[in-house]
């Protein structure tokens, strides 16, 4: 094994990529060089430089996807590596499905597992079905993949001294960014709470979700919620949002309200007890809860918020 | 609005998980229907023809085998696709994609919009529902040679200057941007609410044609190396209790709710 790609439009991908290689050279396969290449905003070469990475390509952070694709297209020509690794994002994924489709490349992506590893093949595993069932597929190489965000985490980093920066050529493109609006964010961490409640679209207006906010307070917990609630009606911004394709959670008690149980939400919540509150008797949520309760939550949650006060 | 390729999938349909024997998913017998954001897709597409002309064509790739059997089990799926909108329907049939590797399934999709004519605007979902690739816009238009916008929230078409202007979700921010077409885009959930279909769409689907695409019509030679297999696919169990709290009152429920969780050690307070 040779010379591995790794693409990173935000600094996390460096890392979660070496923490892959790393489980691949526990399989028995080497790599002699790595060719960093990310954009000139994340590019802390500082850190990029105690991961190993000899070469380090940057582009202007105002690249569109097809120009950065075909830019590191210039650089797979030159340098034929055998595996082009990031971690699996919005951008990663557009960009590197463009390169993809470039070279005529397989490209597996949002990988959570490596299963084996020879010279010219490797088995992986990733999420398929909404979160609801595993693929495990096996790809020749050279290919292009992207690995699910912190799944890999690398113990022993090989500090290099040198690392040689060029820029990433860039060619024009017919797509015009016009205008970046940061998202809003609370920083709350979710994935880190012990106890979760979950709201969902069972909650007629955004005021409505004091009611949640109280529940979690006393708990001591966070309160997070479905795609709708962040995405469609943006009452609460995207760090609550629970989702496969968001935040992951792991409490150990989970209470789901007004949640109709989404296969997409629920595979993201890993916890020990789930609770869920429905009007609805036929609401999927309740197999996949462990306490289900029929009822009204406009009517329920009052009443669970004043035992729990007196308590 | 010229013309638009809606690319739909007809995918397996996560809401309706089948096993076939212990934990492999049976993607014979398992239940179909359209890709969810799929249908948000072709729902802008058609929004697109209804205020500015044009046709709306639809392409989906039979992932998922034997082709004859799937064929006739997603015929209703087929007509669904015209009842909401799309003016004709293609399906590509081949061998090389069953199992739905996004490789193979992006080439056989570019090989077809460029074999049935020339469009304006290439649209698809973020990602399908069962595979979840999310590179199928990305790859369809590199090869066929044109720029991508993906994770399209909104988006306006502009005919004076024959561009348009889209807004993308990404994960930290929205991103706007202007496009001269010919371009490929992929659209997020939120982009609108599909239509359901009315009883006089579903009647009309049955005089659009719906035509089938071979390995042969598209060139594909029958035999070549797999690059990339799907070898297996399992569902992950879900191990819950499943008791339902019940009680002549809700505060008997609420009562009876936090000793459970007590027991389950699970509450702080």
């Amino acid at each position: 094994m040779s010379t591995v790609l790794i693409f990173s439009n935000n600094p996390q991908s460096f890392t979660d990529a070496i923490g892959f290689l790393e489980v691949l050279k526990q399989k028995g396969l080497n790599v002699d060089k790595i060719i960093g290449v990310t954009s000139n905003n994340s590019a802390n070469t500082e850190d990029i430089k105690k991961l190993g990475i000899l070469e380090l390509y940057l582009y202007d952070s105002k690249s569109t996807d097809d120009q950065i694709a075909k830019g590191l297209f210039q650089l797979v020509k030159k340098f034929s590596p055998n595996i082009i690794l990031s971690s699996s994002s919005k951008t990663n994924n557009s960009i590197l499905a463009y390169l993809s489709g470039l070279l005529s490349l397989p490209m597996l992506t949002e990988i959570s597992d490596l299963l084996n590893a020879t010279s010219d093949t490797l088995t992986l595993s990733r999420s398929v079905l909404a979160g609801r069932a595993y693929s495990i597929e096996s790809v020749k190489l050279p290919a292009i993949i992207t690995i699910t965000p912190k799944k890999f985490t690398p113990s022993n980093l090989a500090a290099t001294n040198d690392i040689k920066l060029d820029n990433l050529p860039l060619q024009d493109t017919t797509v015009k960014i016009v205008e970046v609006t940061p998202k809003k964010r609370e920083g709350v961490k979710i994935e880190d709470a012990e106890i979760v409640v979950g709201v969902g679209r069972g909650f007629k207006s955004k005021e409505d979700l004091k009611l949640a906010f109280e529940l979690a307070s006393l708990l001591g917990g966070e309160v997070g919620c479905s795609r709708p609630i962040a995405a469609d009606l943006r009452w609460l911004p995207e760090d609550r949002w629970i989702g496969i394709s968001m935040k992951k959670i792991r409490p150990k008690l989970y209470i789901a309200i007004g949640i109709s149980g989404a296969p997409q939400h629920m595979s993201a919540v890993d916890a020990k007890i789930i609770v869920a509150v429905n009007k609805d008797k036929n609401a999927s949520i309740f197999s996949y809860s462990d306490y289900g309760i029929v009822a009204d939550l406009y009517q329920f949650l009052p009443i669970l918020i004043n035992k729990l006060k007196k308590k | 609005m010229p013309n638009i390729a809606a690319f739909v999938k007809i995918s397996l349909d996560p809401n309706m998980i089948r096993t076939a024997g212990d934990d492999k998913i049976d993607t014979v017998n398992m239940q179909m229907s359209i890709s969810e954001y799929d249908k948000n897709a072709l729902e802008e597409a058609v929004k697109l023809k209804e205020k500015y002309g044009g046709k709306v064509i639809a392409f989906t790739a039979l992932t998922w085998g034997p082709i004859d059997k799937k064929l006739k089990d997603t015929e209703v799926i087929q007509r669904e696709i015209l009842a909401r909108g799309a003016d004709e329907l293609y399906v590509i049939t081949s061998n090389l994609i069953l199992n739905s590797s996004p490789l193979y399934t992006s080439i056989l999709l570019a090989q077809a919009v460029k074999k049935v004519g020339n469009f304006d605007l290439y649209i698809t979902g973020e990602s399908s529902m069962d595979i979840g690739s999310s590179q199928i816009s990305s790859r369809v238009a590199s090869i066929l040679g044109l720029p991508v916008i993906t994770y399209v929230r909104e988006l306006e078409y502009d005919p004076q200057n024959n561009l348009i202007r889209a807004t993308r979700d990404l994960e930290d921010s929205y991103v706007k941007v202007e496009a001269e077409l010919p371009v490929v885009i992929s659209v997020t959930g939120e982009i609108n609410q599909a239509r359901i279909p009315t009883l006089l769409q579903i009647r009309r689907a049955f005089s659009k044609p719906v035509k089938i695409l071979t390995d042969k019509d598209l060139n594909i030679p029958e035999q070549q190396l797999l690059l990339h297999k799907r070898e297996d696919l399992k569902v992950i169990k879900i191990n819950r209790k499943n008791i339902i709290l019940e009680g002549k009152s809700l505060d008997e429920i609420a009562d009876k709710l936090i000793s459970k969780l007590r027991e389950e050690g699970v509450l702080k307070v």
